[in-house]
């Protein structure tokens, strides 16, 4: 069980059209129970802080995430040992977290952001100063909360997907069988 | 709307000309999508890369301001090479040999200088178009913010004209209108011509009918465009033909108008200004009374979608404070004036429009209950007539003897070209985070999080090389009327020369530099064309800074507590 490769969300050019609704969704559900977010707007009170990121160039649009590496660079390189593997998921601790930015040189995908931690509605200061605490944030796919990740749940256009490979290749393979299957014996 | 907007998925072919789904309707881009998914054909018109421009099949990059050469080198072509659908033309239309006889000058050859489209591509589109089962046409402010607006709408109907793209399901024509209830103010009558249901105010017969149930004398004279006032109390010297007054309710036009700096001076000019509105926002700041009204979620009503829907709003929440409903509003500024007006609730005075208008008569408040939505006409009160999906059934259209028209004229240039001075264009439009003038989006923190003052200017790489700039980076806009700060986005989305602005921002608001130039028919004016300089700024500390005092004292003055912005 342990030995499957780890899924994550992907996206789908074609459809996006950069609403945004997947950020804002994924800022929402991280801060329900912390910063008592809830569906409705007014109850935004802390900055808003989204785990991906929609990326628009001349041909495409569609939201960039993580891809929860097996050998993940930015748990590698992580110099206060705030990120860890749990379930298959990189995840970052942002209590542990000293933003020193390493995760973010070493991400080959830019999925990882500084950003500034809220606790009970509020900012968190920085001990000894009155500067905002960051942290790095990536897609954590909703490990803790219900409903699993909320941005596939959000999208209108059904853009973003949960890929489990091992499945996707299963499924390739037996395909593959059966087309071979059709040309007889060479 | 010709046509329903669910039948935009169903269509064999759409050809969307300036009109942005995913900025300015993400809920009609989803069905722009699924189209696309279910093996439509997408053909884009667009000076920018949009998102339907980048999942099209075809997109034809014109430059700004050449619609109509555009559109008249289509129908030539799909006449030229016998594509036309005479039979439809024959039984349903009038005008053809003139309409023929007109484009035939404008061959894609002649359209490539003005359009900077290739004439090959203009054939390849033409043919598509012509040739699916059915071809819908989506159009938005691309078309009717030019100086030639109207035309361009004739012109683009007369190609569904030329097809035979009428009359039937998943064709047609389709304004996609902005904002959700902009239809239903000119199903309802607030425009100066019309009462509700399209009723002319010159028609003796139909202001006799409205004098009798009202009540009153009426006036049989069109009234004065919105986009008249200016000249209107500015220059106007017959004192008995000048504004004096002026009521203004869920518009903000110190923010959405062409040339602020005149709306401004026409706002201060006038003896009396009423506002009434859900926030506060830049016309406010020029009222003398200040209205504050109820907004969506606190009251009753029907809105109209833009493909002639009525759909029923309930009120979710009690409002809070000292605000009324508009209609209430309305009720007791006429009593205190002298003309009693009550009614109990939305649905009297639904009923009240309904009798006094034979196409909407059929749509209840009982049958929008039982069927969601009814899209006008709808005439009989009785089940049966459930509404009309989409118009001109069998080939019968609205002139009186039932047939189509086809127009056709001679294209002309945008009013305020480029020129050595202001070497640029500028066009303003919409992103998808802030709605409108902002008024409700801009006072929301989640969105103003996402995307905040002062907005951005869209430049192609090449001009942020040219002038040096960097993203992010405050630039200084200029036109003949104003000057703004704004930032620098570097995007492969816009050709060489062309810029393009957002028009909700206070701080960087774009229509400081807009033109003031109207379309001759529906007095629209041309937000989408005028000619800027740009500016490089050396001290972006003191920019900075500057944009951040210019906030903060535009909500100081508007009573906003700044306090709370901070996170």
């Amino acid at each position: 069980m342990n030995n499957n490769l780890s899924s994550f969300v992907v996206a789908c050019n074609d459809q996006c059209t950069g609403c945004r609704a997947c950020e804002v969704a994924c800022f929402t559900v991280h801060n329900q129970k912390d910063n008592k977010v809830a569906h409705t707007v007014g109850t935004v009170e802390i900055p808003v802080t989204p785990r991906l990121f929609l990326t628009r160039l001349e041909e495409f649009c569609l939201p960039v995430q993580c891809k929860q590496c097996e050998d993940a660079p930015c748990l590698n390189s992580c110099s206060a040992k705030a990120i860890a593997r749990i379930d298959g998921v990189v995840y970052v601790n942002e209590d542990l977290c000293i933003g020193c930015k390493n995760c973010m040189m070493a991400c080959p995908f830019g999925a990882l952001e500084m950003l500034p931690i809220a606790k009970k509605g509020k900012a968190v200061k920085q001990t000894g100063s009155d500067e905002v605490r960051k942290s790095a944030y990536k897609c954590d796919l909703c490990i803790n909360i219900e409903g699993g990740p909320a941005c596939i749940k959000t999208c209108p256009h059904d853009v973003l997907k949960l890929v489990n490979l091992e499945e996707d290749r299963r499924e390739k393979n037996i395909k593959a069988a059966i087309a071979l299957s059709l040309t007889g014996n060479l | 709307m010709s046509m329903g907007i669910p039948e935009i998925e169903n269509a064999k072919l759409l050809f969307i000309f300036g009109y942005n789904g995913a900025d300015s309707h993400p809920i009609v881009a989803r069905r722009i999508i699924k189209a696309k998914q279910k093996g439509a054909k997408l053909i884009v018109v667009d000076p920018r890369i949009t998102e339907s421009a980048r999942i099209a099949d075809m997109h034809l990059q014109l430059k700004g301001g050449s619609n109509m050469a555009l559109v008249q080198a289509i129908g030539n072509v799909i006449i030229n090479e016998g594509l036309a659908d005479q039979k439809f033309i024959e039984n349903h239309t009038n005008g053809y040999e003139e309409y023929k006889e007109f484009v035939k000058k404008y061959t894609p050859e002649y359209a490539e200088p003005i359009c900077h489209v290739p004439a090959e591509q203009i054939r390849e589109a033409a043919r598509a178009y012509a040739k699916a089962e059915t071809s819908m046409i989506l159009y938005g402010m691309g078309v009717c913010q030019f100086a030639q607006a109207v035309d361009v709408v004739k012109g683009l109907a007369s190609l569904a004209l030329l097809t035979g793209n009428f009359g039937g399901p998943n064709m047609g024509i389709g304004p996609v209108r902005g904002q959700n209830n902009v239809q239903g103010a000119c199903d309802m009558g607030a425009l100066p011509n019309c009462y509700s249901g399209y009723q002319s105010v010159t028609d003796d017969a139909v202001r006799e009918k409205f004098e009798k149930a009202w009540g009153v004398k009426l006036s049989n004279k069109v009234g004065i465009p919105l986009t008249h006032v200016p000249h209107r109390v500015l220059e106007e010297k017959d004192e008995k033909k000048k504004i004096h007054a002026y009521y203004i309710f869920g518009e903000d036009p110190a923010q959405s108008d062409p040339d602020l700096n005149e709306i401004r001076e026409t706002l201060d000019k006038l003896d009396f200004v009423v506002m009434q509105d859900i926030f506060m926002n830049k016309t406010g700041l020029h009222a003398d009374v200040i209205l504050p009204s109820t907004a969506w979620g606190e009251h009753d009503g029907i809105y109209s979608a833009c493909d002639r829907g009525f759909q029923r709003i309930r009120k979710a929440i009690e409002p809070k404070g000292d605000v009324k409903t508009d209609w209430e509003i309305i009720s007791l500024i006429s009593t205190a004036m002298g003309y009693p007006m009550h009614y109990n609730n939305t649905k009297e005075i639904w009923d009240e429009m309904r009798s006094l208008t034979p196409s909407f008569h059929g749509a209840t408040y009982e049958k929008l209950e039982a069927l969601g939505s009814i899209q006008w006409p709808c005439r009989d009160e009785s089940m049966e007539d459930k509404g009309t999906p989409y118009l001109f059934t069998g080939g019968k259209f609205s002139h009186p003897d039932g047939r189509g028209k086809f127009f056709a004229t001679e294209w002309r240039p945008p009013c305020e070209v480029e020129s050595p001075e202001y070497p640029y264009t500028l066009s303003t439009v919409r992103e998808v985070g802030h709605y409108s003038v902002r008024t409700m989006t801009g006072n929301c923190r989640a969105l103003a999080n996402l995307e905040d003052e002062p907005g951005w200017i869209q430049m192609s790489p090449e001009d942020c090389g040219k002038l040096n700039v960097k993203e992010g980076e405050l630039i200084r806009v200029f036109s003949r009327r104003g000057s703004l700060m704004t930032r620098v986005l570097p995007t492969e989305r816009v050709k060489p020369g062309a810029t393009y602005m957002t028009y909700q921002w206070w701080v960087g608001a774009c229509n400081e530099l807009t033109t003031p130039y109207l379309d001759p028919v529906s007095n629209t004016p041309e937000s989408k064309y005028c000619a800027i300089n740009l500016e490089k700024i050396d001290d972006q500390a003191w920019a900075e800074q500057c944009i951040k005092d210019s906030y903060e004292s535009i909500r100081k003055k508007m009573g906003i507590d700044t306090a709370k912005k901070e996170v």
